[in-house]
């Protein structure tokens, strides 16, 4: 019986086999397994070509210092705060609350720049991300008749967004120009719910930045100043009580009265201190080793003096903070072009 | 004999080898493919930029290093009395070209006197960079009391306008935007594109990063000529003049003037504009040089006489000194056809 079953096999098997083309079978078969493993998600192929969402994901708190110890200049506070922030946030397996930070300065401070190295620590694309939303209050929410539109598409966007991917990250620039009402919009996935409507929001981050209280900030920075105190010497508690209360008054900020200072949702208030002349020379000289010169100090030194500096009399802090370096680089270039044939 | 044997038997065992998978290859569907893979190679070649870029307008990437050089020999050709123009722009636009890593678009403001260049520059500007100039469809040119009449439509316009911008510059990144008469614009309206001029690396999926935006305006014109006017009453010639004279003056000027477009703008509040470059208002010789460049482009032969007749006639100002013209070159193609009569 065996025998005949073998036979049978044997006989069997061939038949069919002529209709199986080796070279189609395995295209067959080679191609299902590669689109099954592009459709489902997370699956380390897909996540070669397409981005993924990281799910457990923990910073890399070195990496994240020395990019913030050589990128921004002229913050120790701001690093500091943020470090710790961001750090002991992403190591907690299960965190309160989503982490809120709002970044306070002047403007060519660095608020933008910091976000942005924030978000590339958190997802490697950076702003290019599918899970990092840049809002800006001139761009996406022009019109102040239409904030209850603006409400209902906000609460949505993050809703949505969130559910897809829990670590996403949120950037809302230009808080001063923000119509009030539209921040309270989204205070409730901001408190510390457990989950609200099957979205647990808590491993999201919000940065909100804004130029309000930036004038508060300049003026302790100048008292430290005149009394003779180093910059490093500025703690955040100096500035923080000050600068909550000035936000929280200050009609121009996006903040005014809203109930997210209210109920002390915000994490930290991150203050960016005014830029001094050495600050802006080392984004001069940053700027000429991005570009690839020489870096040469009389140039720097031109480019540094030519920015204008205010209180009138002491002339300490720079107007514009880093702004504008790159275009005054551009009317010094032919002496840096011609350093550079001369020299190379 | 034996290495005969060895090869015979390898080419015996490859053909063995072969002639399975040789049944499954089919002539017909064999030549389709080699046919369809001759031909997608052949539209790959053409659609190709260098090849296609010689027959239609293609939005370049890397025409660089001659516009500037472009740029530089027409201004120094055709713009006259603007010392300080011709060097800034120059640098500024071949700077900012050369530069692949841009932080934020090129945002420049061009303030002067009426008639002393500034569309014939940001014309120059177009041409120099683009291969149709003002005429290409990467050249966007806005006259604010054209585009923007109304007062009470600036919602509508403010909308628009920012579509306008996002859509063109996602097409082509390196598109060029002229606002024309920044002075009748109404306060609110440049607010509208200030996000695209700040530094960001990307909104909304689109990057602003290489798009060139030109100001005109006549706001601060009545600075400009302050200076030029204590320059030439203190015996100094006009060529002394450096742009930080005039610079710093200017952009609070410029700030505070209601009149501007730029009044408690955040463009400026911000410095989001990358440089203030001023006109000077032009003297009885560049009207010569105008009327002189006119006449010879238009093929006639050069009479002084008449030069110096055509100038004569034009109005100057102050009232005592009488150095600069009122309208600058402006009405001297008019005041040619008057003199020539053929």
């Amino acid at each position: 019986m065996k025998l005949l079953n073998a036979a049978l096999i044997f006989i069997l098997v061939p038949t069919p086999t002529p209709a199986f083309d080796p070279l189609s079978v395995s295209v067959v078969v080679g191609g299902a397994a590669v689109a099954w493993h592009l459709l489902s998600s997370d699956s380390w192929l897909k996540c070669r070509f397409q981005e993924c969402c990281n799910r457990n994901s923990t910073l890399n708190y070195t990496a994240l210092k020395a990019q913030l110890d050589s990128r921004l200049f002229g913050q120790h506070l701001a690093k500091d705060v943020v470090l710790k922030a961001v750090l002991g946030f992403s190591n907690n397996p299960s965190p309160k609350k989503p982490l809120m930070l709002s970044l306070h300065g002047w403007a060519g401070t660095g608020k933008n720049f910091l976000s942005q190295i924030l978000a590339e620590h958190v997802h490697p694309a950076g702003l290019r991300s599918k899970f990092v939303h840049l809002f800006l209050a001139t761009l996406h929410f022009p019109h102040h008749d239409q904030v209850k539109l603006y409400k209902e598409q906000l609460q949505n966007w993050i809703r949505g967004n969130v559910s897809a991917c829990p670590s996403s990250v949120f950037i809302f620039d230009e808080m001063d120009k923000m119509h009030p009402g539209v921040i309270d919009a989204i205070k409730p996935f901001l408190d510390y719910y457990e989950e609200v409507d099957g979205v647990s929001y808590r491993k999201a981050i919000f940065i909100f930045l804004s130029n309000a209280g930036g004038d508060l900030i300049n003026k302790a920075a100048l008292d430290f100043w005149t009394s003779g105190k180093r910059r490093e010497d500025i703690q955040l508690k100096d500035l923080e009580p000050l600068l909550s209360l000035g936000v929280f008054n200050n009609k121009n900020s996006g903040l005014w009265h809203s109930s997210i200072i209210d109920r002390n949702l915000i994490d930290y208030f991150v203050p960016f201190l005014p830029l001094e002349h050495r600050h802006v020379k080392m984004c001069v000289r940053a700027e000429m080793a991005a570009r690839g010169y020489a870096v040469d100090e009389d140039i720097v030194q031109a480019v540094a003096d030519e920015m204008t500096y205010f209180p009138k009399e002491q002339k300490i802090y720079s107007d514009k903070g880093c702004k504008t370096v790159q275009a005054k680089l551009d009317i010094h270039e032919d002496l840096v072009m011609g350093d550079t044939r001369a020299r190379g | 004999m034996k290495l005969r044997r060895g090869a015979l038997r390898a080419a015996l065992a490859l053909l063995l080898l072969l002639l399975p998978p040789a049944g499954a290859v089919e002539p017909i569907s064999l030549g389709l493919a080699i046919a369809g893979a001759a031909a997608s190679a052949l539209t790959g070649f053409i659609s190709y930029p260098r090849l296609y870029c010689y027959f239609r307008e293609c939005c370049l990437h890397r025409h660089d290093q001659r516009a500037a050089a472009a740029l530089q020999e027409t201004l120094d050709k055709r713009l006259f009395g603007q010392h300080l123009v011709s060097k800034v722009v120059v640098k500024a636009v071949r700077g900012f070209l050369n530069n692949t890593n841009a932080k934020k678009p090129l945002a420049l403001s061009l303030h002067g006197w009426t008639g002393t260049g500034k569309n014939f520059v940001s014309k120059i500007v177009a041409e120099s960079i683009y291969k149709k100039g003002l005429q290409s469809k990467y050249v966007h040119q806005f006259v604010a009391t054209l585009h923007f009449p109304h007062a009470h439509s600036i919602n509508l316009y403010k909308d628009q306008l920012q579509s306008w911008i996002r859509g063109n510059v996602s097409i082509c990144p390196r598109s060029l935007f002229i606002f024309d008469e920044m002075d009748k614009m109404h306060a609110g309206l440049i607010d509208s594109i200030k996000p695209f001029l700040d530094y960001y690396e990307l909104l909304d999926g689109v990057s602003y990063r290489q798009a060139i935006f030109i100001f005109l305006s006549n706001a601060g014109a009545e600075k400009i000529t302050e200076v030029a006017l204590d320059f030439w009453r203190n015996g100094r010639t006009r060529e002394d003049i450096q742009l930080t004279d005039i610079q710093n003056a200017l952009s609070v000027s410029v700030f505070n003037n209601k009149n501007s477009g730029f009044w408690h703008s955040t463009l400026i509040d911000k410095n989001l504009i990358d440089y203030f470059i001023p006109f000077l208002p032009l003297e009885y010789k560049h009207v010569k040089m105008c009327v002189r460049v006119e006449v010879e482009s238009r093929g006639y032969a050069v009479d002084e006489d008449i030069l110096t007749r055509i100038a004569d006639e034009m109005t100057y100002f102050p009232r005592e000194e009488r150095i600069y013209s009122d309208k600058g070159c402006k009405t001297v193609d008019a005041k040619l056809d008057y003199y020539y009569d053929f």
